[in-house]
């Protein structure tokens, strides 16, 4: 049995930083309890802030210190998204049970063939809680509770075996074991610094005095005795929360919350393996006056992809777009992200020249990114339809993020289309929106039609187009394709029936691009 | 990339469109055969598998038309920004960023864009940077005026009508030494042969600097004539 021991030293304050917005959570931070300093931050520390210090004491060295107060349910769900990252390298991960937890236990001894080694599995394991961003004590032991201790008092540390194990317990202050805490003076009173001084003295006589707790505790941790515990399960859906200290007024301000919560989403769906295909951000705003309903001041943003991922920078970026589109209605206060619709299968392959799968998943992304910018409707494909009508022959769809570039099937019908369309059936490639009437002019005794100020001269036609009773839009023309003295063709028709009050019956219907 | 029309490839640099570079057209309005120009090689993009995108085009685009240049159609993206920068009032903005990103994925086998008017020349090299990422010809269309301010684009073309179904190609920028006179390219045709034939009775050649009206209105005239009596 190998276990590893994440313990979180300043998971109070770090859980306390995701509510502030980027630049605030750099700035001196402190955690505070009962008017006393628990924990600070670097800036902080550097201002001569140290933990333990009255609160007046600490902002008369920093008068811009923020304060916040620990918050076990915020540290409880930070935890969590750290197990669930610990959950895609074993299935036994334990949750400490210290009072507050600030430790994730994992059994790996069954991992290390398959990540390549304890050094190259601690290695990814860092890499994976990395965008969680916590400082981290990692340490290896053989036992899960020997583990936890030893991972309070030393940031890094690997035994291989119970006996590295037992001998790195026996260096440890004797305060670490849990009902050793209560009795620290009645044990420097007896001389026990160390763990290995505790088990020095008889233990009958231990058990007389501190019951039998700390002698179960001892055992535990030193292999004597067996440990049985409880694996964490992986709720079947996702649902974070996020109070935020200060209320945001823009969507730039959410984003380091939204951040926040999003790595847990990836630490989610990577404990099972799995791609998210929609997640919706839920943003409960300040309330304008008590009246307000209790579901009024609410805006939720869904973010559908087309390609499931779990790229936490793919989906950042989708949603910061999404963002940047919206308009809140008020002060945010608070933010919930939830997630239930996932697909499981395999990793994709990396691999390190570019092939057909990875630019179709490039192709999807960008699109995606296109859409949440721009909206769908701006992302479009265009339709040949049979309609003899020009204005009609082509129609708009919006783009399928998925779309793969030419189909050979679509190539086929390409053809087949050109092939219906006989070839002297031309058809400019640029057309009028709204046909645009052309004037007839009498210059020098001639009748002529002229277009943007030129002469035009009629090549080749008519063409007849009288289709469209059937929609009320019915069309009689004739169509020509005409020059304009530079040598630019375009494609005019003649209204076989004028519109009633309309003496103009000459049109520029589209131009040969 | 090899552009289709052989006159164009004996004097582009590479013998063929530029891959990770931009190319620029410089037109005088749209409709001038620069479609039936770029054509050729953005099908030959599409018969590879490659996505070729379209970005803001200025009008109504005829599927059935692009169907007859070889183009897949239902295989092509087109973004249209238009109404969305009228209705927030940044116009070109979403176009550029758009454009960009899709240069800068390096996913997309040939761009065609159409660019704001007045575009300044360091939207331009900005552009031209994102393309080095881009593996295939990228197009971007300015008006004619553009002619006068610099180009980070490595070769910049001027289009021009010369006659029907013919187009006058001036090289503006090139790697390589400069080039004086006008390419004369030869497009797929529009008109018959007939029409063709009426085109070149009708119209002043193409070296005359005065152009006659009246000829031309007598033709329009008979050409009517022909065109009712077979009506």
């Amino acid at each position: 049995m190998l276990w590893i021991a994440i313990h979180l030293p300043l998971l109070s304050l770090e859980s306390f930083a995701a509510t502030l917005s980027l630049d605030a959570a750099a700035q001196p931070l402190a955690l505070i309890d009962a008017q006393a300093i628990l924990a600070v931050n670097a800036p902080a520390r550097a201002l001569g802030v140290k933990p333990g210090f009255k609160r007046a004491t600490a902002l008369a060295l920093a008068p811009q210190l923020t304060l916040g107060l620990a918050d076990l349910v915020r540290d409880a769900q930070a935890l969590t998204a750290v197990a669930h990252a610990a959950l895609a390298f074993t299935p036994m991960v334990v949750i400490q049970p210290d009072d507050p937890p600030h430790t994730v236990l994992l059994e790996v001894q069954a991992s290390l063939r398959y990540f390549g080694g304890l050094p190259a599995l601690q290695l990814r394991l860092k890499d994976a809680l990395a965008p969680l961003g916590h400082r981290l004590h990692i340490v290896s032991a053989s036992t899960p509770l020997g583990a936890a201790l030893l991972a309070r008092v030393q940031p890094d540390l690997d035994c291989a075996d119970q006996a590295a194990t037992n001998r790195a317990l026996a260096r440890a202050p004797v305060w670490l074991l849990g009902p050793g805490r209560a009795h620290w003076e009645a044990l420097q009173g007896m001389g026990l610094h160390t763990i290995d001084d505790l088990k020095r003295v008889p233990r009958d006589g231990l058990a007389r005095r501190f019951g039998p707790v700390v002698l179960d505790e001892l055992d535990r941790a030193t292999g004597a005795r067996p440990d049985p515990r409880e694996p964490v399960t992986l709720p079947p859906t996702f649902d974070s929360r996020l109070e935020l200290f200060a209320r945001a007024d823009t969507t730039e301000q959410l984003m380091h919350g939204a951040a926040v919560l999003l790595a847990r989403l990836v630490a989610w769906l990577s404990a099972q393996h799995a791609f998210v295909r929609r997640f919706t951000l839920v943003m409960e705003h300040e309330k304008r006056s008590r009246h307000d309903a209790p579901g009024s001041g609410i805006t939720t943003l869904e973010v559908a992809l087309a390609e499931p991922s779990r790229d936490s920078a793919h989906l950042l970026v989708l949603l910061r777009e999404r963002l940047s589109q919206l308009q809140l209605p008020a002060p945010t206060l608070d933010l919930r992200l939830h997630a239930e619709d996932i697909a499981r299968r395999a990793a994709p392959n990396t691999e390190l020249f570019p092939t057909p799968a990875a630019e179709h998943e490039g192709l999807t992304r960008l699109i995606e990114r296109l859409q949440a910018r721009l909206g769908r409707e701006q992302v479009q494909r265009l339709v040949p339809v049979r309609d003899h009508r020009p204005e009609h022959a082509t129609a708009w769809r919006t783009a399928d993020a998925q779309m793969r570039p030419a189909r050979p099937r679509a190539t086929e019908q390409a053809t087949s289309h050109e092939g219906a369309n006989a070839a002297h059936l031309v058809r400019p490639v640029w057309l009028l929106q709204k046909p645009e009437p052309l004037p007839e002019r009498d210059v020098a005794g001639e009748r002529g039609l002229w277009c943007e100020g030129q002469p035009l001269l009629l090549l080749s036609g008519p063409e007849r187009i009288e289709s469209g009773w059937w929609d009320f839009e019915a069309v009689a023309r004739d169509y020509y394709i005409a020059q304009l003295p530079g040598g630019a063709l375009v494609w005019i028709f003649r209204e076989r029936v004028p519109a009633a009050g309309a003496n103009l019956s000459w049109f520029l219907q589209g131009r040969f691009g | 990339m090899p552009t289709g029309f052989e006159a164009l490839d004996a004097q582009l640099p590479g013998a063929g469109w530029p891959r990770r570079a931009l190319t620029e057209l410089l037109l005088p309005h749209p409709g001038v055969g620069e479609i039936r120009l770029v054509a050729p090689s953005l099908a030959a993009t599409q018969r590879a598998g490659r996505l070729v995108m379209l970005f803001d085009p200025p009008t109504t685009l005829s599927a059935g038309a692009l169907a007859h240049l070889g183009f897949a159609v239902e295989d092509l993206l087109v973004i249209n920004t238009r109404n969305r920068a009228r209705i927030q009032g940044a116009a070109g903005t979403d176009s550029l960023w758009a454009l960009e990103q899709a240069l800068k994925s390096g996913h997309v086998g040939a761009v065609l864009a159409w660019l704001p008017p007045r575009l300044r020349a360091e939207r331009l090299r900005r552009l031209q940077l994102a393309a080095q990422a881009h593996d295939g010809p990228a197009f971007v269309l300015c008006e004619m005026s553009a002619a006068q301010r610099p180009t980070a684009a490595p070769l910049r073309l001027a289009l021009r009508a010369s006659g029907a179904d013919a187009l006058a190609v001036r090289v503006l920028k090139r790697r390589g030494p400069m080039l004086e006179a006008p390419l004369q390219l030869t497009l797929p045709p529009v008109l018959s042969a007939v029409a063709q034939q009426r085109a070149k009775a009708g119209v002043a050649p193409a070296d005359a600097a005065v152009y006659a009206p009246a000829k031309q209105a007598a033709s329009l005239r008979a050409v009517t004539l022909v065109n009712l009596a077979i009506g």
